[in-house]
This record gives structure tokens, sequence and C-alpha cells, in this order.
């Protein structure tokens, strides 16, 4: 009995040892005391990161964490105008020709510098490989890229175009040439730390990954861009959750201290009434819009699509569906946020049912007994968007007042995606997160063949207009271009831009320093705003 | 027939039902609209570069090549390379499924231990008020939906009384033997959801075929001959009800899958379903494929074993 007894202490005491010596250990290069020593930031954010290569990612979930990694040459103010980050100066050798000088004080977390040479590389290894992420899309102009000295980078285009310079500093990261090239295609290196862990030359970097549940990120020690040099807390953790409900859940329980993402506007209210808990507005860079596909026969006729846009209730939508936390854009793709290139002498289409019925008539539709045209549209959009799935509903209901059928179609985002690109809908009903540049915008969106043409507009008038401005280099010459094709846009409804919505995001009133940039994809969780974060003083 | 014809039956039988299952899943994920390219690329990607994504993943050959490609792998072990991560399936499922078997194994244990236990004690109250109660108590659990009670556990124990995480599976930079009671402590809600959902059916079933038992003819010989109740009912009543409940673990393997996939993602747990959720939005198929393959293989094994394991417990069923 008593050997039995011993064995099985034994036996327990093995099980222990053995546990034990399972258990994850700390990796090298953790904080051995963060909360000594700035403490721990915990960021919530709702999707897993699938690329930690830069350059293919392009989830949000994605550019956040490898944003406090890798660089780039240059943030967006509020205004959309481009501000100096990496790069401290940029600009026109010539036409063809483009340059970026770069700050001199930047190394990497191996202790390497970060050079021209970087820049240049990482450039040309885009351009050559064509990974799937927004970096390669703003190459179509581009030819190469030349670091003439350790802080100077100029590029070649195939081109005149005169905002590339700009896009490219902005949508493009900067990888360490010397951990990316022995890795061969740049579009197919997965990065995921090997042996040698993250290189980084932003204010964090990479140190743990939980798959499925959290990324940890240590402090690098050397990051100019902020006062002091470095950041201000010791580590950053994002946390994964499925939906905003539980990261919200998490916030209020003291699980989690800022949320990435923005929040719905039914939650803004409520959450900025509760206690320890801040909510912060952010600019929106982006609108949502309405777009009438122009190889549909009915759509393609212009009081068609000025009777669609007549029979919307522009205000409800902002004040009820978005409660007033949104922008009206005066029916113009050029949005009051881009004050450079806003014209506020524009107005909105007026909501006129009868205006619309009117139109429609002008046409040649005439009503029937029932009171309706004979034609109907089909509407997509996409369901996993709470705010777009309510206003596609209430434009649905202001066309039937007007006398005009609309079948909505909500999709989850693939059906959705695989829609938007087959050109398989009368009517595209979406949003663009972020666009910073009106002249890039222009030419994805209106110009034959754009990728984001979703309207399949092809007017000689209105493309010589946007290939006009994009050889323009005098700025005032540019916007007054610009201006002329929105106004031709609105005219023709060619796009019907509804509003700019007003972001909010939560955080832990525990937590305070963020530096707001535009956007969700910069939000509060841009690399600055991190590295700037700190813990609110204890009151003695 | 002899027990290694019966294995070999089984055997072949799995092997058929996993081929099946390989070849629904790969027909069914082609069929799912949209494409991978269009999935992965951001939005002002040009054709010319969706299609060479889609030549990348190999999209572009005929269905049936992609097929017999496929199977080619699979035979060589290989399970494919995730079109959105650029690693290994088998790499990506491998850091996600101890997860997923923790909690499934944990909520089958737990299911097994409290739903025995409380169908035996409907069975023996036939009729009164603790049947009933076990009654009802076992048809809600089995009319649950998981993210319904996953929030109110959330809402109730993660926030109001701040007992248990919200999410994950364990916290943020937990070291050493503290890292265990992290992992228990973000297990226990997800496995209580988990277990709620089966509780039902082995209770309703231990307890129908109990009270089977309890008519049979030895029993009431038993009786007759004087044997104390209680001896009747875990000896010589339960032995016999316990074989349907043995096949319940292997049928009801396939359900726990299902909720485990919908557990995960309520609760943020980092498993294999939570994968499969992400992996759908991408549309990456070899995550998929390797995934569905992974669960269709545990079913068919732990099925077979279920069928083995009965096989000679009731020497019948062999026999036929």
């Amino acid at each position: 009995m008593r050997l039995r007894r011993a064995g099985a202490i034994v036996g327990a005491v093995a099980v222990v040892i053995a546990l034990g010596a399972c258990a994850p250990q700390a990796p090298p290069g953790a904080s051995t005391d963060p909360e000594a020593d700035g403490g721990t930031l915990r960021i919530a954010t709702t999707t897993d990161v699938v690329n930690f290569n830069p350059l293919i990612g392009n989830s949000r979930s994605d550019s956040w964490v490898t944003g406090l990694m890798y660089p780039r040459l240059l943030s967006v103010g509020d205004d959309g105008s481009k501000q100096p980050e990496l790069a401290t100066g940029w600009g026109y050798v010539d036409e063809t020709t483009g340059w970026y000088e770069i700050r001199d004080d930047m190394t990497w977390s191996d202790g390497r510098p970060l050079t021209a040479d970087d820049v240049a590389w990482t450039m040309n290894a885009v351009k050559r490989d064509a990974p799937s992420g927004t970096f390669t899309g703003q190459l179509t102009n581009f030819e190469s890229a030349e670091a003439v000295s350790g802080t100077r980078v100029e590029i070649a285009l195939t081109q005149p175009d005169s905002s590339v310079v700009e896009e490219i500093g902005f949508w493009g990261t900067i990888v360490p040439r010397h951990v990316f090239e022995p890795e061969g295609s740049v579009a197919d290196f997965a990065n995921a730390g090997g042996d040698d862990g993250w290189v980084g030359a932003g204010p964090f970097v990479l140190t743990q990954v939980q798959v499925g549940q959290s990324y940890t990120l240590e402090r690098h020690e050397d990051y100019p861009l902020v006062e002091g040099g470095r950041a201000e807390a010791a580590r950053v953790v994002y946390r994964v959750y499925p939906d905003i409900n539980t990261e919200i859940l998490a916030l209020r329980s003291g699980e989690v201290d800022l949320i990435a993402n923005s929040l719905p506007p039914a939650q803004v209210d409520r959450l900025a009434d509760t206690d320890g808990v801040e909510v912060a507005e952010v600019t929106g860079l982006g609108y949502s819009h309405m777009t009438y596909n122009m190889d549909q026969p009915d759509l393609a006729r212009t009081e068609v699509r000025q009777a669609l846009a007549h029979a919307v209730d522009y205000d409800a939508i902002r004040e009820v569906v978005l409660q007033g936390q949104a922008v009206s854009t005066l029916s113009s793709p050029l949005m009051p946020v881009l004050t450079d290139y806003h014209d506020d002498s524009g107005t909105e289409y007026e909501h006129d049912p009868d205006l619309a019925g009117e139109l429609m008539e002008s046409a040649g539709y005439v009503r029937g007994a029932d009171g309706r045209f004979p034609v109907s549209f089909r509407m997509i959009y996409p369901l996993q968007d709470p705010v777009t799935s309510q206003w596609a509903q209430l434009v649905q209901d202001g066309a039937a007042e007007a006398g005009i059928t609309l079948d909505l179609q909500g999709t989850e985002r693939n059906t959705y995606l695989a829609q938007t690109q087959q050109g398989d809908y009368d009517i595209y009903a979406g949003n663009f997160a972020i666009m910073d540049d009106p002249m890039t915008n222009f030419a994805l969106s209106y110009l034959p063949g754009g990728a984001i043409n979703y309207t399949h507009v092809d007017d000689p008038e209105l493309s010589a207009l946007i290939e006009r401005a994009a050889r323009t280099f005098d700025e005032e010459a540019k916007i007054a271009l610009m201006q002329e094709a929105a106004a031709l846009v609105q005219e023709e409804v060619y796009d019907n831009v509804m509003y700019t919505q007003n972001l909010y995001l939560a955080h832990s009133s525990e937590w305070t320093g963020f530096v707001s940039k535009p956007s969700e994809l910069l939000s509060l969780v841009n690399p600055v705003s991190i590295a700037s974060a700190h813990r609110v003083p204890e009151q003695s | 027939m002899s027990i290694a014809l019966f294995v070999a039956r089984r055997l072949g039988r799995g092997l058929v039902t996993i081929l099946f299952a390989v070849t629904v899943t790969f027909l069914l994920l082609r069929l799912l609209p949209g494409d991978p390219a269009l999935a992965v690329a951001s939005p002002n990607t040009t054709d010319e570069a969706r299609e060479a994504l889609l030549v990348q993943y190999g999209l572009d050959r005929p269905l049936i090549v992609q097929y017999v490609l496929y199977l080619g792998q699979l035979l060589q072990g290989d399970l494919g390379t995730s079109f959105t991560q650029s690693v290994p399936v088998v790499d990506v499922l491998l850091e996600r499924l101890p997860w997923t078997l923790l909690l499934t194994v944990t909520s089958l244990v737990l299911t097994v231990v409290i739903g025995i236990p409380l169908g035996v004690l409907a069975a023996a109250h036939e009729h009164r008020f603790l049947d009933r109660f076990v009654q009802v108590v076992g048809v809600t659990g089995q009319s649950l939906f998981v993210p319904s009670i996953g929030i109110v556990l959330l809402l109730v124990f993660g926030l109001a009384l701040g007992w248990f995480p919200i999410g994950g599976a364990t916290g943020d930079n937990v070291y050493g033997a503290a890292w265990y009671g992290s992992v228990v402590a973000h297990l226990v809600l997800p496995a209580v959801s988990l277990t709620l959902i089966q509780l039902g059916s082995y209770v309703l079933t231990m307890r129908g075929t109990l009270i089977d038992a309890l008519a049979a003819d030895h029993v009431t010989l038993a009786r007759a001959n004087g044997l104390p109740y209680r001896r009747i009912l875990w000896k010589h009543a339960l032995r016999n009800a316990l074989l349907p409940a043995t096949t319940l673990i292997g049928l009801q393997l396939g359900f726990v899958v299902g909720g485990a996939v919908l557990t995960e993602t309520v609760f943020a747990y980092p498993g294999i379903g939570r994968g499969i959720y992400e992996a759908v939005t991408q549309l990456d198929f070899p995550v998929l494929q390797g995934a569905f393959l992974l669960l269709a293989v545990t079913v068919v094994v732990v099925n077979m074993l279920t069928d083995i394991a009965y096989g000679f417990l009731d020497p019948r069923v062999k026999a036929s």
C-alpha cells in the first residue's frame, strides 16, 4: 500500500515536471518587466494577421501589425496632404523623374542603418515580383528606382505623372534589403520570423505570435520619429476577437486598452458615457457611394441616373443610419476633407421623388397603373457592412416613392467582390476606406479600364480632363482640372458619392497621448500614435 | 466472421468515406462564388495581376487536372501551401490543432461525466419530478445555439463578474506554470458552451436505454432475488444501457466538430474551427481542404474505433 502511494506521488511529481518543461518560455528579446518600463498596450483587432510580409498583406490587421515594424516614406494629414515620415522631402526632378530625401538616423532592429538602398531595392523588387498588396497597384507608371546617395532615391517614370511620387511614398512600405533579398521573390516570402526573428525599423518589432489569438511586439529602442527617440510603451500586444461587440466587452472588462476597429455608429454615444472608456474622433478619408452600371441600357441614359440620384433621401441616411456621424460630400468625389480640392460652392442632389419621376418621364418611360415605371434595377451591397445594408433599404424605399423598382441583393463578401469584378449588377453600393489622392482615385474610377470604374464610364471629355490633370505639375492648375472633372462626374451622375463617415475609436481612459491620423488604416494605431501613447500618470 | 476481417472491412469503409469527403470538399470549394485572387488582392489590382495570382495558385488549370494533382499531393502526404500565408498547410493546421483537441476532448469528457449520471438519475426516478426536471434540462440543452450561450456566458462571467477572460486560449506573455492556469481559465467558458449543447443527447439517450434495461427480464429476476436496487441499477442495467451511449460518442463527434467551429469563433479560441472561419473569408482552398480532411479523418477514425469497440463489447454486432 505504501509502495503504491509512493509510486503515485513520484508519478504526480514527474507529470508536474514534464508539464513545466512543456510550458512556453519567454522569447529572446522580450522585456523582463514591461510594466516597470512604460507598460504593455493591448489592442483588439478582429482578424488574424495573414501576412507578415507588408508587401503582400492587405487586411487591416496585417497593415496595423506590420506598420509598427516597417516604415512608410510618407504619412497623411487630416486634409489628405502628405506628410514626412521616413522621407523628409520629395518632389520631381523633371516630369518623368521623382525624388525622395530620407532621414539619416533610422536603423533596423538588428543594428544596420536604414538607407536609400533599402528604399530603392524595395521599390524595384515590388515592380519586378508584383506581390498582391496595394503597393504594386501604385507602380503602373513606375519604371525603376536608384539610390543616388545614402539618403536620396530617384525614381524613373514611364510617363509624366504628377501624383505618383506621393502615392508611392504613402502606400509603399520599406523593407530591409538584407533580410528580404536572400529570400528570392518578395511575392512569395512569408516573412514568418524564422530562427533569427523579425527585423524592423518602426517603433516596435514582433517577437511572438500566438496564431489566432495574439501578436506581441517589443519596443525598438531607436525610433527617432517621436520625442525621446523611442516609444513610450515597452510592449504592444494585438489580441484577436471575433467581432466589434466582443472587442467592446474586452475593453470594458479591462482585457484590452484600445480597439483598433472603428465603432459602429450606434455604439459611439453609449461607449462615450461608459466609465473608464474614452472615445476619440478620427477623420474619415474615404466615402460611401453608389455607381450605376452604364453597360445596362436603361442606366446608360443620363436622365435615369439623375432620377435615381434624386430619389435618395441623403439626410435620412446620414441622420438615421449614421446617427449624424457623417459629412455630405455635396455629391462630389472631391470630399470636403480634401480641403485643397473640394469645391464648397457645389450642391448635393436634391431629394425630390417628383423630380425623379419627371426625369424618368422625360426619358420616355411611362408609369403603369400601379404608378411604377416598367423598369427595375438590381442593387448589390455587402452584407457584412451593417451601415450599407441599412441605407440600401432607404435607397430602395426612396426609389419606390419615385416609381422606380430596386431589387436589393445583399451578399457575403466574396460573392459581392465577384459580382463587382464581373460587372454583375445594375447598381453597386459600397464604400472606399481611403481615397487619399484625388488624381489616382479619378484615374482608377473614371478612366476606361480603371480598376474601380464600377460605372463602366467611358466619357472622352472626362478622360481628357483626368489625363491632363495627371500631367499637370502646377498645383493650382491641377486642382482646377480636377474640379472640372468632378463637376462633370456629378452632372452626368457617373458616381453618386453620398458621404464621408467620421470614425470613432474607443480606448481605455488609463492611456493617453494617441496621435490621430485620418482613415481606419491609420487612425490611432499608426506607428507614431502607438509610439506616443502612454499610461495616464497616477494621481498622488 | 474473424476479428481481422471485421476490422479490415471497417478500415475499407473508412477509406472510402475519406475519399468521398476529400472529393466533395474539393468540388464544393470550387463552387463557391468569387475567386481566391479577388479575396486577397487589393481593389486597385489589375486584371492581369489577378490572373497571375490564379496561375500561381494553379487555379487556371481544368478542374479534373487540379483534382488529380491534389490527390497525387495527398498520396505523398503533402497538403499544399496556404494561398494567403505562403506557408505549408500542415504548419497552419498543427499550430491550431492542439487547441481544438483540448476544447473538444474536454467538452466530450465533461459531457460523458455529467450526462451519464444525469441520465441514470432520471431513469431511476422515472416520471417523477427529478426525471421531468432532467428531461427539461436535456431538451433545452439540445435546442440551444452556441452563439447565444456564448454571448450570455461572456456577459455574465466575463464582463459582469470578471471571473473568466473574454477571448483567446491563453493570456499574453504568460510563461511557465502560470501558463497552465491561464489555459484553464480561457478554456472554461468555451468548454461549458460546447458541453451544454451536447449534454441533452447523452442525458436523454442514457435515460431511455436505461429505462428499457430496467424493464428487461434479467433485471426483473434480479429484483425477484432480492438484490439491492442500487446494485441492480449500476451493475445489471447500466452495463447494457452503456452500449448505445458508446455509439453516441462516435455519432456525436461530427456534431462536436461543428459546434467547435462556432464555439471557437464566438470565443476567439484559436483552434481549427476559427481557422476554417478565417480561411472561408479568404477562400484559402488549401487550408480549407486540409482542415476538412483532418476533421473527416478524425470523425471516421473515431467512428471506426467505436464500431470496433462495439464489436468487442457486443458479439452480435461482429457476427452480423
